[in-house]
This record gives structure tokens, C-alpha cells and sequence, in this order.
């Protein structure tokens, strides 16, 4: 009864909800469905419903060969890097730009490091190719200037891990820092205040007033992350590293190998195993460190 | 030694008496059409005129030319007499073309001609039932669609013994070309290049006397292994040719040779000849002569029209106009020759006459016969000439009768998504005698000898996790192996300890399914 209740007092505050629930149940909640792909040898004339039952022979191409765990450590590997890079620096940002005094200032310096954000990951691939190709690249180039040898770095695939983790968070940090500005730009004026009144250094304000009332908003934004950890970001790996094999051995995510594996098959039922493993994972993930967030803080949670 | 190659030539001329008894098969075949045709001909002649209206929708890929609503209008005003046929072009971007066309399809879209092809999804989407077979409309409907492509072209494009779509191709041999720079190479007083040696000595002159210029570019990205600088010296080199395997696609892995029906395998045992490009590859790399990035270059095209580079592999026969005009604007001066080794002797190469694109008729189509006449209409010349250049004056000019230039941009080539053949089609007049004469030799589909393996196509469906295991493992090694960029014996054993046994059961599947087409064909 109470919910119903609940629902006609605040009916106008639903109705306001209701085209974001339903873009969910359409676009979330419904594909949810087509998981059952995963378990047929689909053929579109065939249907979802009317496709043979296969049980789990989709899994086997990928489980088959040797490089399943490979590229699922990278993928997390790789994300995790992404979050806590991505994050870390993001929170650094905000807090120095929630001290800078100078409103035009901040102004500008936020613009700056927003617009990587709306660049495309062809136009930043095009970049990092200019910057580190051996032919002429401006890292070579300045390495030569100074008598050093040139390298070879799209055959380094080391340095890969560190390239990409530097192209996201220079392309994202901008865009999470405004979030964590947001969280701080929230909180009352009055706690400052008082921490000045009692003689509290900045930097005492910003370890023991700032940080601990964003907390939760990180630990959201690092669990939504987490969620997706199991998600190689195509466009961007893709993008930046496309078909260069020598770069495999560390770059190789689950996206890019199941699509070099199928690109030519074009099998609906084998890529929909991939994104089955791949979502079963990641909720997994996501659970446990929910979980871990509980305890350390209940409000954090997700759920 | 000598034993073995009378062997082979008699072999030689055994394959070649059993292709030309099915040659002359085919050809009676043809004749018959055509007689039907002339008869045909007249009772659509009289009945023609009575024809309803409709409007066709026809699915293309690319980007829809600014001009294409003139040319529209001109050739609905043409047809308005006969088959009385509007146009719908729909054009879809390359990118998004598998998933929409199968969408269209699935979802019964009323389409009523649409683009298809084997490397998009042609095999799923006949075997789904969803394209009707075209035999009894090409009968009735088609006879000038029929006369202007080759009997090989249909042969060898059939799906489960039947024509599902009517191939779209201007040759029966792909062009493959070296782009030499010209300019550089009269600058050092080199005779044209004749020979593969030619070609590396001019290299090696670029590296001593230029310094901003590398010698040698390929393709290194691992979605392009036959334009990789060793393995495209295997388009080429005769004696015996070899050819790469239905199973899979660019790499020359598993191989045929010999026009013998059997399935060859690197791993089994190393062609020295295969092993010879890898090790030219590899010194030709640490010599500094091919590019150090090559296997990082995404778009080997901007690279050509910088002019940074001496020369570059290229798939198609010709200096492809865009590139020479972006390379005349980058770098003033620089000009681009076609070199190519492929023999224009008759019989010399072999093909089994696959075309790359297809138009299909869906089964939901309600004007099927119409769609039918409208190809059929569209392979008369004059009708060609239009649909294919646009407005003659405005898009093109004529230069005699095989050849056309194009005027501004207004409208784009696209003929090869919709209604390319070889009679009819018009060659670029910017190409170079060369490169024209190749193209015109290799439409004569008499001038190449016939693969035995002509109409096969292989069913990958029982070995289809072992294909995409080993195309993920050969997307590893390949590129790298035959531009040279890492040690050859490393990198082969490597290879092989991870792909052979995939490999094998790959090879086993072709043979089989090989050997049974041949004995059903007998």
C-alpha cells in the first residue's frame, strides 16, 4: 500500500522520471534479452527465438586459444590504470583549480584542460603517431637534436601501457575534474571558515575538509568505472593502436582481439559470447567492490 | 630436374584440353542465350510501352554524389518510353554497410536492388533465403545484362549452384602495381623499371641520395596481408604461380600452386621461393630501405601524397588520379609511373573469376522483373556512360570509346556498386598506356587461364572457431614477418608453434571440401 501511496503523492516527480526510466528499460533493461544470442547459432532469418540452440559453443573460439587471459589482463590492467590515473589526476586538478583566486584565470585554465575532451580518438591517433613515429617524429626528432639514438616505439610495446594511460587522462581528466569541482564548489563556505578561525594551514584545509566530504563522490565515480573494467575502450585502443602487431602483446584487449578474430565472419552468436563474458565479469567486479565500498563507507555504495 | 617439368607441362596440357572442352560447353551455352534473346527481345519490344510506373529502391554504398538527382532525372526521362522505371538511390556510408543492409533485410524492407558482396555478409544471406535466384529473370528480362559480362563471370559466381546476384567487375584479374616515382627516378638517370631488381636498385639510389625520402612503403596494418612487401611479390612471380587459398583470404599460408587442386601449407613445408621474399624483406628493412613505420601507418595513401616515399605497393593497375593530383600539390614536381610484372601473355595467369561485388534482387522485391529490365537497361552503353560518369560535358568527357575523363567532382565513380562490367566500362584516360593496355587484356576472360578450383567456394561453418583462432594469431606475425620488421626465424617458429594446428584442420577442411566439389563436378 505504501507504495502506491508513495507514488500518487509524488506522482508529478515520476512523471518526470518516467522518459529516463523508459530509455532505460528500452535501451538497458530490454537487450538484456539478446544475451540469449550468446547461446545460439544465430541467423537473422531465423530469429532470436527461431535460431538452433548451441549451448556454449560460441565461448569456444575464445577460450579455445592461449590468448584469452593475456587479453583479459590487459583489459583490466589497462582500465585499472585508466581509474586510478584517470581519477587521481582529475581530483588533483580540481582541488588547484578550486584554489586559484582569479576567476578569469580559472575560467580559462578549466576551458584548457576540458578541450581535449570533444577531440575524436582518429584526430588524437593521428597525433600520437605525429609525435612518436620514427620517420619524423617530434619525440625522435628531439631525441636527435639532443644526440640521442632515435627508438622505434610502435615496435616497444612496454611503453604502451604508459602512452595510452597519459593520452586518457590528458583527454579525460579535464572532463571528471569538473565533477569533483561541482562536489566541491557544494560544500558550505562555513567549514573553511572556521578551520581559518582556528589558524588551519591551506593545505590542512584541503587534506582534512576537502577530500573527506568528496570522498563519496570519487568512490562513485571509481566503482562506475569498475563496472566496466572489463570493457576495453574500442574506439579508443582501436583508434590509437588499429592493426600494429608488434603493440599486441601489451595493447590487446578483449574488444580489439574478438574483433580481429571475427572481423571477417561477421557472427552475431561468437561476439555476443564475448559481451556475455564480458558484462558476467564486470558484474561480478562491480559487486565486489561495492562491497569493499560498504565497508568502508556505507553512503558510497551503489547500491 | 627436366623429368619433373615435362611432368608438369603435360600435366599442362591435360588441364588445358579439360578447361577448353568446358570452355566450349560454356560457350554453346552462350549461344543458346543469345538466340532466345533476339526472340525475347522482340515480344518486350512490342509489350514494352504498356508498362505501369514504379518506383525501384536500390541500395548502394558510398556517399550519394552531388550530381546524382540530374542524372537521375535524365535517365527516368530515358526510360519513360520503355520500362518506365523511377530511381531511389539509397546510399549507405561504407562504414555502417553490413549492419544496415542486414537490418534492411531482415526487417523486410521493400528494396529492390541491393548491393552485396562476399566479404560483406553474400554467403549468410543466401544460404538465409533471402535473395532470389536470378536465372529465370535473366532469361526473360536480363539478355543484355547476360551478353556484357563473360560466361566465366557467371560460372564462377554461383552459390549453391545458382545466381543469387549478378556480379559487378571491369576485369577478371586484380590489378596490383608498384607506384615508382618517376620523377626521382629520371633525376638519377635510370632506365624504366623493367624487373624486381630494377626496382631495389632504384630504391637503394633513393637511400644514398635522398634524406627525407624512405625508398620503400607497404601496407603493415594487419587487415591488408596481400599488400605487404614480401608477400605482394607473389602476384608477380610465375612458375608456378602462387595463388592464396579460398579458405583464407590474404594470407599465403595455406596456398594452391600448379593449378593442381591441392592445398598447400607453409608450416608443412617452407616454398623456399616464400622464404626467399621474407629474407629480401627483412634486409631490405635493416637496410633502412623499407619504411621504419610501416607497420604503424594507418593511411599509406596521405603517406604517397606527402611524397616522402620512393615507392609503394598498390592494388589496382595504374597511378590512381586522386593520389597523383594530392601528390602534384604536396610536392611540386613529383610525379608517379605504374610499375607492374604482372605478364600480359595469354594463359599466363591464372584466376577463378570471383568478383569482389554483387547486385541482388530480394525476395521481398515487388517489381522484380522490373528491377531486372532496369539492369538490363543499364548495360547499354549510352545508358552505362550515364549512370556510370554523370551528364556527358558536365561530369565527363568521352575519349574514344573505352576510355572517359572526369570533369570537377560533381560526380564521384561508383559504377562497381551497382552495375559495372567489362564491356561496357570506361577506363580512366589518365592512366598511363600501360596500365590501359593491362586492364583491356585482362577483360578478354580468354586471356587468363581458368583456375580448376573455378566455382568453388568454401563453407567455413565446420572449422569456423579454428579460422578465427588462427586469424587472430596471424594477425600477430604476418605483417611483421614479410615487411621484415622482425627476425625471420624467430618470428616464423613462433608463428608456427602457435598457428600450426589450426592451420592443419583448416587445410584438411579446404582439401575436402575441395576434393568433393571436383568429384561432383565430374
Amino acid at each position: 500500500m505504501g507504495f502506491i501511496r508513495e507514488i500518487v503523492r509524488n506522482r508529478y516527480l515520476y512523471v518526470l522520471a518516467l522518459p529516463g526510466l523508459l530509455f532505460l528499460i528500452v535501451f538497458a533493461y530490454v537487450p538484456m534479452a539478446g544475451h540469449l544470442i550468446a547461446f545460439k547459432q544465430y541467423r537473422l532469418a531465423d530469429g532470436i527465438w527461431g535460431s538452433k540452440w548451441i549451448g556454449f559453443d560460441n565461448f569456444k573460439f575464445f577460450f579455445m586459444g592461449s590468448d584469452w587471459y593475456k587479453v583479459t589482463f590487459n583489459t583490466i590492467f589497462l582500465n585499472g590504470l585508466f581509474i586510478v590515473c584517470g581519477l587521481g589526476i582529475a581530483l588533483l586538478l580540481a582541488i588547484f583549480l578550486s584554489e586559484i583566486q582569479n576567476a578569469l584565470y580559472k575560467k580559462i585554465a578549466q576551458s584548457l584542460i576540458f578541450m581535449p575532451y570533444f577531440i575524436s580518438w582518429l584526430v588524437v591517433s593521428m597525433m600520437v603517431f605525429a609525435f612518436l613515429n620514427m620517420t619524423d617524429g617530434i619525440l625522435n626528432r628531439t631525441l636527435a637534436a639532443n644526440g640521442l639514438d632515435p627508438k622505434n616505439w610502435y615496435l616497444m610495446p612496454s611503453i604502451w601501457p604508459a602512452v595510452l594511460t597519459i593520452v586518457y587522462v590528458w583527454k579525460f581528466a579535464g572532463y571528471y575534474s569538473i565533477i569533483f569541482l561541482a562536489a566541491i564548489a557544494g560544500i558550505s563556505g562555513e567549514y573553511y571558515e572556521s578551520a581559518r578561525i582556528d589558524g588551519a594551514t591551506r593545505f590542512q584545509q584541503i587534506i582534512h575538509i576537502t577530500l573527506p566530504l568528496i570522498r563519496n563522490v570519487v568512490i562513485v565515480l571509481a566503482l562506475l568505472g569498475v563496472g566496466r573494467i572489463f570493457y576495453g575502450d574500442f574506439g579508443m585502443i582501436y583508434g590509437i593502436v588499429g592493426d600494429t602487431a608488434p603493440l599486441y602483446p601489451t595493447t590487446d584487449v578483449i574488444d580489439t582481439y574478438s574483433y580481429r578474430a571475427l572481423r571477417q565472419l561477421g557472427d552475431f552468436g561468437k561476439s555476443s559470447a564475448v559481451i556475455m563474458y564480458q558484462s558476467v565479469m564486470g558484474l561480478v567486479t562491480i559487486i565486489i567492490f561495492n562491497a569493499l565500498a560498504k565497508r568502508i563507507d556505507n553512503d558510497a555504495s551503489l547500491f | 630436374m627436366i623429368f619433373r617439368k615435362g611432368l608438369t607441362v603435360i600435366a599442362a596440357t591435360v588441364l588445358l584440353l579439360v578447361t577448353a572442352a568446358c570452355g566450349s560447353n560454356s560457350n554453346d551455352a552462350g549461344n543458346t542465350a543469345s538466340s532466345n534473346k533476339s526472340a525475347n527481345e522482340a515480344i518486350s519490344g512490342t509489350s514494352s510501352s504498356q508498362l505501369d510506373p514504379i518506383t525501384l529502391k536500390i541500395v548502394v554504398p558510398g556517399d550519394r554524389p552531388a550530381d546524382m538527382d540530374t542524372v537521375i532525372k535524365e535517365a527516368e526521362s530515358r526510360m519513360a518510353d520503355t520500362i518506365n522505371v523511377k530511381l531511389n538511390l539509397v546510399f549507405i556510408p561504407w562504414s555502417d554497410l553490413a549492419q544496415k543492409t542486414q537490418v534492411m533485410l531482415a526487417s523486410g524492407e521493400d528494396v529492390d536492388l541491393i548491393f552485396d558482396a562476399p566479404w560483406l555478409h553474400l554467403d549468410q544471406m543466401i544460404s538465409a533465403g533471402y535473395y532470389e535466384p536470378l536465372e529465370d529473370l535473366m532469361d526473360k528480362y536480363g539478355q543484355d545484362a547476360v551478353k556484357v559480362r563473360s560466361d566465366q563471370m557467371f560460372d564462377a559466381n554461383k552459390f549453391q549452384g545458382h545466381i543469387y546476384a549478378l556480379p559487378l567487375g571491369n576485369t577478371h584479374l586484380a590489378g596490383r602495381t608498384y607506384l615508382v616515382r618517376k620523377d626521382l627516378r629520371e633525376k638519377y638517370g635510370l632506365p624504366p623499371i623493367q624487373s624486381y631488381d630494377d626496382l631495389i636498385k632504384f630504391a637503394y639510389k633513393v637511400k644514398e641520395n635522398e634524406k627525407d625520402i624512405v625508398p620503400l612503403l607497404a601496407y603493415g596494418q594487419s587487415g591488408q596481408k596481400d599488400v605487404s612487401w614480401g608477400a605482394f611479390r607473389s602476384f608477380m612471380e610465375y612458375d608456378p604461380q602462387l595463388l592464396r587459398s579460398d579458405a583464407l583470404g590474404q594470407s599465403l599460408v595455406l596456398y594452391y600452386k600448379n593449378n593442381d587442386s591441392k592445398v598447400y601449407n607453409l608450416f608443412d613445408e617452407m616454398e623456399p621461393r616464400v622464404w626467399s621474399w621474407i629474407k629480401d624483406a627483412r634486409k631490405l628493412y635493416t637496410d633502412g630501405l623499407i619504411h621504419p613505420d610501416v607497420l604503424a601507418i594507418k593511411d599509406v595513401d596521405s603517406v604517397i601524397n606527402s611524397g616522402k616515399v620512393a615507392v609503394a605497393t598498390y592494388n589496382e593497375f595504374g597511378v590512381p588520379s586522386s593520389i597523383s593530383a594530392a601528390l602534384a600539390q604536396n610536392a611540386p614536381g613529383a610525379e608517379l609511373e605504374a610499375v607492374t610484372f604482372i605478364k600480359m601473355e595469354k594463359g599466363k595467369n591464372i584466376t577463378n573469376f570471383k568478383q569482389a561485388n554483387f547486385q541482388a534482387i530480394p525476395k521481398v522485391s515487388k517489381h522484380k522483373e522490373r528491377a531486372m529490365m532496369f539492369l538490363n537497361w543499364a548495360a547499354d552503353k549510352d545508358n552505362y556512360d550515364l549512370l556510370a560518369y554523370g551528364i556527358e560535358g558536365n561530369n565527363y568527357e568521352k575519349i574514344g570509346d573505352d576510355q572517359y575523363k572526369q570533369i570537377g567532382s560533381g560526380y564521384s565513380y561508383f559504377p562497381y556498386a551497382w552495375i559495372w562490367n567489362p564491356t561496357t566500362d570506361r577506363l580512366n584516360g589518365g592512366f598511363d598506356e600501360e596500365s590501359i593496355k593491362h586492364y583491356q587484356f585482362n577483360k578478354e576472360a580468354s586471356n587468363l587461364t581458368p583456375s580448376i578450383l573455378t566455382g568453388f567456394s568454401f563453407d567455413p561453418t565446420p572449422v569456423i572457431n579454428e579460422i578465427s583462432l588462427y586469424n587472430a594469431t596471424e594477425d600477430k606475425y604476418y605483417n611483421s614477418l614479410f615487411n621484415g620488421v622482425t627476425d625471420p626465424d624467430a618470428t616464423w617458429t613462433k608463428f608456427k608453434k602457435e598457428a600450426e594446428g589450426n592451420a592443419k584442420k583448416i587445410q584438411v577442411e579446404l582439401q575436402k571440401q575441395i576434393d568433393s566439389f571436383l568429384a561432383s563436378k565430374k
